[in-house]
Parts: C-alpha cells; sequence; structure tokens
C-alpha cells in the first residue's frame, strides 16, 4: 500500500503516466481527467498534475493566489533503490531516456539522474553501505 | 463423430484478456531476471540552504525524525515510511554539481504530500511559527490542501482527505 505521496507537475500527464510505467516501474490507479493521474510503486504514490487554471476544481496545480503559476522542473526529487544502476543506466539509455548526469559515485551510494518527459529529474540509486539501503517493506 | 473419452477431464478453454505486463513479469520470473527496479520504500531528497534550519523545521513541525547527520551538508530523515535526504548543494565534494557545473537549487514546485488529520490546526501551528504559505488551505478534489515552504523555498504540501476517493485501495 502506498503511504509516501509526491506530486509532480507536469505539461503532458499522459505521456508522463506512459513513462513512468514503461520505464520505471509504476501503476497506473487512476487517470480519471486530462490533468491528473495517480501511480504507484511500493510505498511510493506519484501524483501527476498538469497546470490547470484558478478555477479548475482540481487543487494541486493550480497558479498560487497571486497568479504565480505552477510548473515542472527544479532539482528536488523522489529516489528509486535499483540493485545494478550501471545496467539500469543503461537500459535507459537504450530507451532514449535523458540523463542530467551520468552514473555518479557519492557517499553512500551511486546514482544517475534522470528526467521524464517533462524535464523533472528522477534519482535511481544503487546503495553502498547499509545506511543507504532502503529495506522491503 | 467419434466421441473424445477425455473431454470431460478437459478444462474449457477461456479467452482471457492479453496482459503485457502480466506476461512480461511472468517471463521476468522464469527466467530468473530481476525486475527492471526494485520495488522498495520511498525516498525524497530536498536541497537545502541551511541543514540544522531545515532538520529542526521538519522535525519539530512535520514530524520528521532525525535519522543520521553525518556531515554538515547531509541529513536523513524519517516519517512513516517516508524517508527524506536533505542534501546542501555545492559544499565539500559536490557530489551533486553536474559535470557542466550546474549546481542545484532549492524551489520549484514538485513536492512531498504529507497527511495530516486536521489541516486547519497543522495550518495553525504553522502560521504561529512563521513558516511561510505558498496558499492557505484549499478545497481540491477528495482532499483539501496547504502549500507550505520550508527555510530554503522547497515547497511541502498537506493535505487532509475529504472522501474515500483519496484512500487507495490495499495492494
Amino acid at each position: 500500500m502506498s503511504t509516501v505521496s509526491v506530486r509532480y507537475i507536469v505539461d503532458d500527464v499522459d505521456a508522463a503516466q506512459k513513462f513512468y510505467v514503461r520505464h520505471l516501474g509504476f501503476q497506473l490507479d487512476m487517470q480519471p481527467s486530462p490533468v491528473f493521474a495517480m501511480l504507484s510503486r511500493g510505498d511510493l504514490r506519484l501524483v501527476l498534475v498538469a497546470p490547470v487554471g484558478p478555477d479548475h476544481p482540481g487543487g494541486g496545480s493550480r497558479p498560487m493566489p497571486d497568479g504565480t503559476p505552477q510548473h515542472p522542473g527544479g532539482w528536488n526529487r523522489f529516489m528509486l533503490q535499483v540493485p545494478d544502476v550501471d545496467a539500469s543506466a543503461e537500459t535507459l539509455r537504450r530507451d532514449g531516456v535523458r540523463f542530467r548526469s551520468d552514473v555518479i559515485s557519492g557517499v553512500g551510494t551511486k546514482q544517475v539522474m534522470i528526467e521524464d518527459p517533462s524535464g523533472n529529474p528522477i534519482e535511481l540509486f544503487e546503495p553502498l553501505r547499509p545506511e543507504a539501503r532502503l529495506q522491503d517493506s | 463423430m467419434t466421441t473424445d473419452p477425455l473431454a470431460a477431464l478437459r478444462l474449457p478453454i477461456v479467452p482471457i484478456e492479453p496482459r503485457p505486463e502480466f506476461a512480461d513479469a511472468l517471463l521476468r520470473r522464469i527466467e530468473a531476471r530481476p525486475g527492471p527496479l526494485d520495488r522498495q520504500t520511498a525516498t525524497i531528497r530536498y536541497f537545502v540552504a541551511d541543514l540544522d534550519a531545515s532538520v529542526d523545521f521538519y522535525c519539530r513541525l512535520l514530524d520528521f525524525e532525525e535519522e543520521l547527520r553525518p556531515s554538515p551538508v547531509f541529513a536523513m530523515l524519517y516519517r512513516g515510511d517516508l524517508r527524506l535526504l536533505l542534501s546542501v548543494p555545492g559544499g565539500a565534494g559536490a557530489v551533486h554539481t553536474l559535470p557542466d557545473g550546474t549546481v542545484p537549487q532549492p524551489g520549484g514546485w514538485n513536492r512531498m504530500t504529507l497527511q495530516v488529520a486536521d489541516l486547519v490546526s497543522t495550518a495553525d501551528s504553522l502560521r504561529r511559527h512563521q513558516v511561510v504559505f505558498r496558499h492557505d488551505i484549499e478545497a481540491g478534489v477528495g482532499v483539501r490542501t496547504l502549500l507550505v515552504e520550508d527555510p530554503s523555498g522547497n515547497p511541502v504540501e498537506l493535505i487532509e482527505p475529504t472522501s474515500g476517493y483519496h484512500e487507495r485501495r490495499n495492494t
């Protein structure tokens, strides 16, 4: 059951949900409108929303009270643990997925940053030490 | 016409919907290949300007627990199944700096969504602590939402479900 929820702003919900399902092992739970989809992967629920106008009933992607619109991008991201980050990167590269960085070694993880079709970052990591490893829940 | 003596024992042929995901998963299991990615608990990385202020914000106001703070540029927090990594960009080691020199920044619109029991009282408490609101409590579909900022300007969305719509079935 998903217990953690993340909201990503995307330009095209349909293209985005297909990307997450095809390349990253997400499951599509619902897509009740062209501007909203709910996906899940293990404990992570991913809500994809496209920017809407101020009068749209969906609250997650309306502009702010001062009119500032929401948009994709930025650097904050969810991270997906993989057993072999080099192998995952190779598969994704073969599939034409965009990379922000190549595979790099950090302190606790080997990691790579890719982008969804709207340019939102996703980090894949392979734990290098026990504290970095997530357990199956 | 000859009758097949085994006919009664045969299972009926039932048309099934072709499901490529299912077939792929089955094939993976037969060939003992690993899945495209492990199914694991959720982790989020936020970039922050001031690690102490951020740890304090998440732990004191939003019920996170500090798990690790091994260096001045990294902390690991938990809230239930959510693991939140806070990284200060551009510091020593600068592992997150891109090859072209681009340094990650806090901010943007993608965010974690934290469910709370009583959004009004959470909003009151955050307001008392001078937390920055991007927008006040608003009605959405199935939820009421509130969008606040952490001390570095990262968005954090708080939601209170208003109907069963938002509750995902157990899997």
